[in-house]
């Protein structure tokens, strides 16, 4: 579960991770693509995470051994719980289509969170 | 604000245990301080808490302690990411008449110029206000602003008896010109090598 970072804090909705997952950056760029795309203008995005881990990989047909493999991808390991992405913009309707579209382009089950009120 | 009654029981055992036990029970922990007084630690029904805490900033009234009654503010409420339930609860002890700060949210009436876009920084502000007499919301009226109308701290009409709390400059609201959409796409095609250039990095 994740320790922080799963309420919406700059915008009024958000995309939560229900299901933990890697993130890679380009799933992250995928989806606020589409998220951005769908509001055209007069919205703002945020994006919580950060792909700053490294994954390895050997190269196909190569033996064990002499060494590591080198970086293949860049990838945020997100937690059940955290809220990815945030986004303002005032028509609900499209704001929750945009959310939508975004949530296509993650490798996980995630929901979409509204800020209640009074919650800081 | 009229404040909500609501029965505590004192806790006798800690940990996560216990806490387990208590939650399982249908009970939240909770924990009840200020005014310099030591800590006390009760558990609270933990459906009528839930019912309380819809309401922005309520005034409790915990019954059932070893010294009487007290009146009490959440002051921090930790929820379940995923499932929503209360898993804790800290209580600030407030007295009749005194007055606390606390975060109240902005309520924004009207619609802004067409074609403008509204960029809200603040969604909600500090007040000072009587324990008894938090306002719910601050009510603040957009209709027709056009781009370049600036709202600070200090321009918000704050309810009788309330007062600002922090700082009177602050940013809440701002009416800019939207980004023309071409230079949006221009900005995605800046900003997809960049993250690129950023992980292989």
């Amino acid at each position: 579960m994740a320790k922080g970072g799963t309420k919406v804090t700059f915008g009024e909705y958000g995309i939560q991770a229900v299901e933990g997952h890697y993130v890679t950056n380009r799933q992250i760029e995928a989806a606020r693509i589409a998220m951005t795309r769908h509001i055209k203008r007069g919205g703002k995005v945020w994006i919580n995470i950060f792909p700053d881990r490294p994954l390895t990989k050997k190269p196909a047909e190569t033996r064990m051994g002499s060494g590591k493999g080198s970086p293949e991808w860049w990838i945020a390991n997100v937690k059940p719980g955290r809220v990815m992405f945030e986004l303002s913009y005032p028509n609900e309707e499209v704001a929750r289509e945009a959310l939508t579209r975004a949530i296509h382009k993650l490798p996980m089950k995630c929901r979409i969170v509204k800020r209640e009120v009074g919650e800081s | 604000m009229s404040e909500v009654r609501i029965a505590a029981e004192p806790r006798t055992e800690f940990g996560k245990g216990p806490a387990r036990r208590t939650r399982r029970a249908g009970r939240v922990p909770a924990v009840l301080y200020g005014h310099g007084t030591d800590p006390q630690h009760i558990s609270l029904p933990g459906h009528d808490l839930m019912l309380a805490l819809k309401t922005p900033n309520v005034l409790l009234r915990v019954e059932g302690l070893a010294g009487g009654a007290e009146l009490a503010l959440p002051k921090d409420v930790q929820k379940d990411p995923l499932k929503g339930f209360l898993e804790h609860i800290d209580l600030l002890l407030v007295k009749l008449g005194e007055k606390v700060t606390v975060e109240i949210p902005i309520q924004l009436n009207g619609e802004i110029q067409s074609g403008a876009q509204l960029n809200q920084e603040m969604v909600q502000i500090s007040v000072e206000a009587e324990a008894t007499h938090i306002p719910q919301v601050v009510e603040l009226d957009i209709d027709g602003l056009a781009p370049g109308d600036v709202i600070h701290a200090k321009d918000l009409k704050l309810p009788a008896g309330a007062t600002l709390a922090g700082d009177e400059d602050a940013l809440v609201l701002q009416v800019v010109e939207p980004k023309a959409a071409e230079a949006e796409e221009g900005a995605e095609a800046e900003v997809a090598p960049a993250t690129e250039e950023a992980a292989a990095e």
